[in-house]
This record gives structure tokens, C-alpha cells and sequence, in this order.
């Protein structure tokens, strides 16, 4: 049965991979947007870029990470100073989780804007759209399904985040541990029945994460 | 009047397009590739490259050496691409008032003319071809534009539709006075519709003639095979049961009387087809006559083609053409020349209801 540690552990799981998803939504889909439109200089060079998290080991974007909020550098002093401490919070296990999803949407919302026949887009300005109000009536409402696929996978991801999560934010029960980590954890001191009920609660949330996913994609889907 | 003096770049030429065209419908016929439906992009601010000056009734949409270059969204420009491109994510009633600044009850009107009240709630997807440019005609009209672009609207229609449709834009012409710019290959819908033709080859204006000096070019054969047909949009008014006969009001003024069509209820909106070559003319106001229709016409303009002459008439009454076709022996004996005033007889079994 699960314990109450095991319920403090899927809060902060679900808290850490629902921030990262939430604060990941707006800047991934205006870069998919970005590279779906975009054609001038540097686009490769910016793909590329935006794709790295996705075939770098994850621990070495987590020492990348690690190394630049270090209290000691510029931008980490900064931080501090303004109050956020990410080394060896959850929040720096957002900012992980985030670097590590946000390729998923960003990758799901290109592909999205660029199934979008841009001769729509066109026809919504000749009845009256601005090109902010065309890409909010018809651009948008038309990558949806794919935006939303996005978001599922980079929740997902989130959700099962280890190795860059480990270098920035560490394994602190109660504070970091969330359950990839837990999982691993327990593994590591023998207790593999506790490794296999923090499994299936995964197991659980990926599929509910899904579930929910479909119910949204399908709620206001017009007959096709 | 539109003022067209534009030039934008294609693939494989460049587009150099300059014309002054009276209000009234013109017709844009040409090749394949000849830059009909980049001209038409162009005028709706589709093309960013597009250079020069467009000027419509006094409003100035672009003008390169003043720095003037309307948005889109602000030239009031109606714009009907070929493919209709509906928004597939919307409904046909949402995609109907999406852009729309036309009063209710024109919107309405609209509806019902264009026969999309039964499908307000569908959706694109689920539409046949006919459905979907009339829709997207409705879409562009319902923003109340100033300028009408239609990229041939009626192809891809069957005999039906475009019998149906083509009396739309008609009825359009007469009561909305919308200018507009109409890209076709048909030369009867040409001069059904339109007061002029724009040819354009390799991007550039070939020729700007009334329609019937086309018809008047084209090989002998291909005129004699064409069927010239008059459609004249009306409301039934009353049936007459004992005389027989149906009375319907045409929409420009005018009465026609037809056989007797009940399957068609009172108040009605019908089309009237009438062959060019079913129409007889007098040059004295007929009396003593068999046909129930005469009208009072001038003959606009003349054209030989193949081995007959097709009149464009003008009816005193009300604001409809019809086309004539006559043998070139008849025109000479009549003395029909552009100008003279003629009486337009036609049978009533001579006219088709749809």
C-alpha cells in the first residue's frame, strides 16, 4: 500500500513536472512557431540549438546547469541575489525538467504550425484579422491538436526526469526526491519492493496524464 | 473604377499588369500560368512583393511612391480563391461571419439566396465542392467589401450548381454594385457576367475588349458549339392555373411569363434560362403576337461569330442584358447596328425554370 511518504513524493513529482510543463508552454510554442516560420540565416544553426537537450546525455546538460547557477557565477550569483535559489531546490529541478521537455513541445508545435496551410492565414486577413488576431482564430485553433500532443510529452518527460535533475537539484527527500529519483534511490539500498510500488504509482500518472490528454483533445474537436 | 498598375514578380515572369476598369463586373481570361490568380493575390494584399498602384472608387490601397500599402485586413477586399478555403475548424455559420460587417438582415438575404441555411451548422469538411464556394462567396460578401475577387468560382461545379450560382452573382451585379474582378475560361460565363474581358498572356494585359469580341475571334466550329445561354434571375409572383402559365417578377424590373411551374411556391427565388438563339427580334413593338414576353431592349453591342451575329441588348426596363443570336442575314434586313432601339420576343415554352 502506499505510504504517506510515497504521497509526498507524487506531489512534488506532479508539482515539479506540471510547473516545468506550464512555464514551458508559451516560450516552446512561440519557438515552434518561430521555426515554422522563420526562414532567414542561422535557422539551422538555431534547430540544432533548441534540439540539444534531446541528444546530449541529460547529466551533461546538468553540469552545464549546474555550473552556471553555482552561487559563484554571475548569473547564479544573481539569482540569488534576487531571491532564487535553484541549485539543490525543487525549483532547480523545474528548471531541469524544463530543459529537458521543452525540445518535445517546441519540436510538436513546429510540426503543428507547419501542417498549417498558410493560405488560410491569408484568407483570415482578407476578412478583417490583424496577423495577431489571424494567428489566434486560425493558426492556433488548427495546431492544437498537435500543441497538445506536445505538451503530454514534455509532461511526461518532466515527469520521469532523472539525470539532469540529479546533478542540479540532488536527491534531498522531502525537498528534491521525486519519483525517478525515489525509484533509484531505493534500488540503491536494497529495497526494491518499495523501487517497484513507486513504479507502478509512475505507471499510474503516465497513463492518467494521457488519459487526460485524449479527453481534452477530444472536448471541442469538431467533427472531422 | 479600379485603377491596376501593379507588377510583382512570378516564377517563371514577371507580373506588369496596367488597366482602368469601369465599376461593373470585368472578366480575367488568359493561359494557364498567365498570372490570373497571382493578379487577383496581389490586389488582396496576398503579396508582400507586389509593387505600384492600386486605386478603387477613390481609395487608394497602394501606391509605392507615396508609401502607401494597405494590410490586407484593411483594403475591404473580398477574396474567393479557387479552392474556396474554408476554415476547417470551424462551422459553415462561423466561417459565414467571420469577417462580418454587412448588416443582419443583408447577411440573412444572402443566406437564403445562396440556399446555406440548412447547412449553417455542418461543417467543411463534410461539404460537396458546389457547397463550398458558396460558402466562401457568403464569407467574402458578409465583410461588405469594396473590391470582389473571385478566382473561378464556378468551376468545379456541375450544370445544376452553376445554374444556381451563376444568377447569384448576377443578382449580385445588380443589386450590390460591387465591382468586381472575375477569373474564368469560360467565355459564356465571361459574357453572362461581365461587362469586359482582361486577357492577360505572360503576365501582362493582351487586350481589354468587351466579351463579344472574343466570341467574334474564336474559331467558327467552337462558336457554333457553344451554347449561349441568357440566365435571368426573378421571384415567382403569382401561378395561373386556368391560363396555364407562371408569372415571374425579374429581379432587374420586368415581367416573364413561363408555363405553368407550381413545384415552385410563390415568392420564390428562380433562375430563367433562355437560349440566345430562342429570341426574336422586331424592330417595330410587335403586336398581335403569339409569345407572351416583349420587351423593350437597345442593342449594346454586336459581334459576328462562326456563321451567326450575338447581340448584347439592354432592357429599357430594369437593369438585365440578354444575348441574341442571330443569322447575319437577319441583322443585315433589320438593320441592327449598336445603338437602335429593338423588341425582344420570347416564347413562353422557350423558357427553362430552375
Amino acid at each position: 500500500m502506499p505510504t504517506g511518504e510515497d504521497l509526498g513524493i507524487v506531489l512534488l513529482t506532479l508539482r515539479v513536472a506540471g510547473v516545468a510543463t506550464a512555464l514551458v508552454l508559451v516560450p516552446g510554442v512561440l519557438a515552434g512557431l518561430g521555426l515554422a516560420r522563420y526562414r532567414g540565416p542561422g535557422r539551422g544553426a538555431l534547430e540544432t540549438l533548441l534540439s540539444l537537450p534531446l541528444v546530449l546525455p541529460p547529466t551533461a546538460i546538468g553540469i552545464v546547469l549546474l555550473e552556471a547557477l553555482s552561487p559563484r557565477r554571475s548569473l547564479g550569483g544573481w539569482l540569488a541575489a534576487h531571491g532564487l535559489e535553484l541549485v539543490f531546490t525543487w525549483r532547480g529541478a523545474v528548471l531541469a525538467a524544463m530543459v529537458m521537455a521543452s525540445p518535445l513541445l517546441v519540436r510538436s508545435a513546429r510540426t503543428a504550425f507547419e501542417e498549417v496551410d498558410p493560405r488560410l492565414v491569408g484568407i483570415a486577413r482578407t476578412l478583417g484579422c490583424s496577423p495577431v488576431r489571424a494567428f489566434l482564430r486560425v493558426t492556433l485553433p488548427l495546431a492544437r491538436r498537435g500543441i497538445l500532443a506536445g505538451v503530454v510529452l514534455a509532461f511526461s518527460r518532466a515527469l520521469g526526469e532523472f539525470g539532469a535533475t540529479i546533478m542540479v537539484a540532488g536527491s534531498i527527500p522531502g525537498r528534491t526526491r521525486t519519483l525517478a529519483l525515489a525509484i533509484f534511490q531505493e534500488h540503491q539500498v536494497g529495497a526494491d519492493a518499495e523501487a517497484f510500488r513507486l513504479v507502478g504509482i509512475t505507471v499510474l500518472l503516465a497513463f492518467g496524464a494521457l488519459w487526460v490528454a485524449e479527453w481534452v483533445g477530444r472536448r471541442g474537436t469538431h467533427t472531422r | 473604377m479600379i485603377e491596376i498598375a501593379l507588377t510583382l514578380p512570378l516564377a517563371a515572369t514577371t507580373l506588369a499588369v496596367e488597366a482602368t476598369l469601369p465599376d461593373g463586373a470585368t472578366a480575367v481570361m488568359g493561359p494557364s500560368g498567365a498570372g490570373k490568380t497571382s493578379l487577383l493575390e496581389a490586389m488582396a494584399g496576398l503579396r508582400p512583393r507586389t509593387r505600384g498602384r492600386l486605386v478603387v472608387n477613390g481609395e487608394v490601397l497602394l501606391d509605392g511612391a507615396r508609401g502607401v500599402r494597405l494590410p490586407p485586413e484593411r483594403r475591404r477586399v473580398g477574396y474567393v480563391p479557387q479552392d474556396a478555403q474554408l476554415f476547417p475548424h470551424l462551422s459553415v455559420r462561423q466561417n459565414v461571419l467571420f469577417g462580418a460587417r454587412a448588416p443582419r438582415g443583408r447577411v440573412d438575404g444572402m443566406l437564403e439566396v445562396l440556399e446555406l441555411g440548412r447547412l449553417l451548422e455542418r461543417h467543411p469538411g463534410t461539404l460537396s465542392g458546389g457547397e463550398r464556394q458558396r460558402v466562401a462567396l457568403a464569407r467574402a460578401l458578409a465583410t461588405d467589401p469594396r473590391l470582389l475577387l473571385l478566382d473561378e468560382p464556378l468551376a468545379g461545379l456541375d450544370v445544376a450548381l452553376r445554374e444556381r450560382v451563376l444568377p447569384y452573382l448576377l443578382r449580385l451585379r445588380a443589386e450590390w454594385n460591387v465591382p468586381t474582378l472575375y477569373v474564368t475560361h469560360q467565355l459564356g460565363e465571361a459574357i453572362v457576367l461581365a461587362e469586359r474581358v482582361l486577357v492577360l498572356a505572360a503576365g501582362r494585359v493582351a487586350r481589354q475588349v468587351p466579351p463579344l469580341a472574343l466570341l467574334a475571334a474564336e474559331a467558327p466550329e467552337a462558336s457554333a458549339e457553344r451554347d449561349l445561354e441568357n440566365f435571368l434571375p426573378g421571384r415567382v409572383r403569382t401561378h395561373d392555373a386556368a391560363g396555364g402559365v407562371t408569372r415571374v417578377t425579374l429581379d432587374g424590373g420586368g415581367e416573364m411569363t413561363v408555363p405553368l411551374a407550381r413545384e415552385h411556391a410563390p415568392g420564390s427565388a428562380v433562375t430563367l434560362v433562355v437560349r440566345a438563339e430562342d429570341v426574336l427580334v422586331a424592330v417595330e413593338a410587335p403586336h398581335g403576337l403569339s409569345a407572351r414576353n416583349v420587351f423593350a431592349a437597345g442593342v449594346a453591342d454586336c459581334a459576328r461569330a462562326g456563321a451567326d451575329v450575338t447581340l448584347r441588348c439592354n432592357l429599357v426596363e430594369g437593369s438585365l442584358a440578354v444575348l441574341v443570336r442571330l443569322t447575319p442575314a437577319a441583322v443585315a434586313t433589320l438593320e441592327i447596328r449598336p445603338g437602335v432601339r429593338v423588341w425582344l420576343a420570347i416564347k413562353s415554352h422557350s423558357v427553362r425554370l430552375t
